[in-house]
């Protein structure tokens, strides 16, 4: 029965919630839930963001309240880049050190990139078929970041296809590093392609330049609030990842006591 | 040196070893190539004026298609027959394994494609005899090669693999294919003359890339 | 620059519709995100309860 010794060990990690109190989200067992408070945080940000976006930032002379979506939209691509960018580094830094950490933390970021890039791609859609009336232009941006994003599923999808969780692991850090690599290519290769407008003349970046001062603000907290709401989502999903690997231990662990109770004979 | 090479074109004559005794993949290859082409013209109900307008795109993506099979084709053979296994339990560096793939997937690709593009060029009416055109089919082979290999390394251990690889694959290898397409459509709009753009360079520039970075994750990939 | 111009004239004031639903995707996204990792971590760590539940029944009959 040794195999079952060092499954108790860390039960005290798991706190039993029997009920929902607004302290724990400060202090859980006497140690600060960064988690909890982060949350706390990213809401309140969010809120005083949308008060931001709708009271404080005026309204665009030419493209009218729809320009709104303007500071969701371009802070949710930069945001996703930021995750992106954590992916690349996190694969190197597992390639390097083999810490399930790093594989954790590049799973995490994937994934929340992924979201993020989806919702960036949407809400651009949604503000390009008012201002554009197309849902979809060929520029070079946003060819850009449909191949991110192609590359990021791509990404989610070696994980989930591999054999083992450390196969996983490695494919997907084989994966965030070509990947980025390539999305710088990308980027260059796309920008110098004929075939489609240079660069984007109504696009929302082309502008940034005579951004008013009130306009660049706001759009600098979104981008801060929306940082926040990314270490957040990071921390959640690694959080869930570890429970992941836990349970997966212990499965392991009951299997191996199971198999060996057997040997001797019931 | 020697120590390195030698591996390499062991593997490499391996490879073509085993394809002239079978020769399932450049048949096939050569077949699907031309059912590319064939199905484009009906997708498209090509009009002469048209066909000169996207014959750089169809070539590639003849090629592109085609090079997706032959990637798959390379490691799942190996993989059959526990083949490698034996090959990672041989006292080879990872380096001259994935040179070796490689190599082995270069050579069938060019084979195909230099079979296909008089073919192509009969059809879709253009000349095959420029130096850009082919010098761009020759270093947009090897960024396919490089990156297939790669990926198919990676793919043939998963789940679903025949779909896998290209989901990997064309997202990646996009840049080339980009330059490959826009230094196609130089080579066949007449200007042959110095005058070959910033595509050629550019293409080349990609495959060292690709190069480097994708034989260094092959050996953390294999080694697994 | 006359795209703009064209685009002013052309642009009701009224493309709320637009804007809301950006917005409205967006958030729904977030919660539903949030909802899933939440709920599958709680799922885990039930089961993880009961292995353990489970684990310290068996051990108690056959007295190590």
């Amino acid at each position: 029965m040794a195999g079952t010794e060092e499954i108790q060990q860390p039960t005290s990690e798991i706190a039993f919630q029997s009920k929902f109190r607004w302290s724990d989200m400060i202090r859980v067992d006497g140690r600060i839930n960064l988690r909890g408070c982060l949350l706390l945080v990213t809401g309140i940000l969010m809120l005083v963001n949308l008060y931001m976006i709708f009271m404080v930032a005026p309204t665009d002379a030419v493209l009218g309240h729809v320009q709104r979506i303007f500071y969701f939209h371009v802070p949710l691509a930069i945001v996703s880049f930021v995750a992106f960018l954590a992916v690349f580094i996190a694969s190197i830094a597992y390639v390097f050190r083999r810490e399930t950490k790093w594989d954790n933390l590049a799973h995490a970021s994937a994934e929340i990139g992924v979201v993020f890039i989806t919702l960036a791609l949407v809400t651009g859609m949604i503000w390009a078929k008012p201002v554009w009336n197309a849902w979809w232009l060929w520029t070079p941006r946003l060819t850009t970041t449909l191949i991110l994003w192609l590359i990021y599923v791509a990404y989610l999808m070696i994980r989930s296809y591999a054999p083992s969780p450390s196969k996983a692991a490695i494919y997907g850090a084989a994966m965030g590093i070509i990947g980025f690599a390539d999305v710088v290519v990308v980027y260059f290769s796309v920008q110098w392609w004929p075939g489609i407008h240079p660069t984007p003349v109504v696009g929302p970046l082309a502008d940034t330049g005579s951004l008013d001062g009130t306009m660049r603000s706001v759009l600098l907290f979104s981008m801060l609030t929306f940082l926040a709401l990314l270490t957040y989502l990071i921390m959640e999903r690694m959080a869930l990842q570890d429970t992941v690997d836990q349970l997966r231990g212990i499965r392991f662990s009951l299997r191996r006591a199971a198999r060996q109770d057997a040997i001797p004979g019931d | 040196m020697n120590e390195f090479l030698r591996p390499i074109g062991v593997l490499l004559w391996k490879d073509i070893l085993i394809e002239l005794r079978s020769r399932d993949l450049v048949v096939s290859l050569l077949v699907f190539g031309l059912v590319v082409v064939v199905v484009f013209n009906f997708a498209l109900n090509a009009t002469p004026e048209l066909v000169t307008e996207v014959t750089p795109g169809i070539l590639w993506v003849a090629f592109a298609f085609a090079g997706v099979l032959a990637m798959n084709r390379a490691f799942v053979r190996e993989k059959e027959e526990g083949g490698l296994d034996g090959l990672l339990l041989s006292p080879i560096s990872r380096d001259s394994i994935f040179f070796g793939k490689a190599a082995a997937s270069f050579i069938f690709m060019l084979l195909v494609e230099a079979v296909l593009l008089p073919i192509f060029a009969g059809l879709l009416n253009f000349s095959p005899a420029s130096f850009t055109l082919i010098l761009t089919i020759v270093l947009a082979t090897l960024g396919f090669s490089v990156v297939g290999t790669l990926f198919s390394a990676i793919s043939v251990q998963t789940r679903s693999r025949e779909i896998l690889l290209p989901v990997l694959f064309f997202p990646v290898i996009l840049p080339v294919l980009v330059g490959a397409v826009e230094s196609t459509k130089q080579a066949l709009g007449g200007d042959t003359v110095v005058g070959l753009g910033h595509w050629l360079p550019l293409l080349g520039a990609f495959d060292a890339l690709f190069l480097v970075i994708c034989h260094w994750i092959f050996s953390i990939v294999v080694e697994e | 620059m006359p795209d703009l111009i064209a685009l002013q004239i052309e642009l009701p004031s009224s493309n709320l519709p637009w804007l809301f639903a950006a917005f409205a995707v967006s958030w729904a996204v977030f919660f539903l995100y949030v909802i899933y990792v939440t709920r599958r971590q709680q799922e885990m760590q039930n089961q993880i309860r009961q292995l353990r539940r489970a684990m310290e029944q068996q051990e108690t009959p056959e007295g190590d």
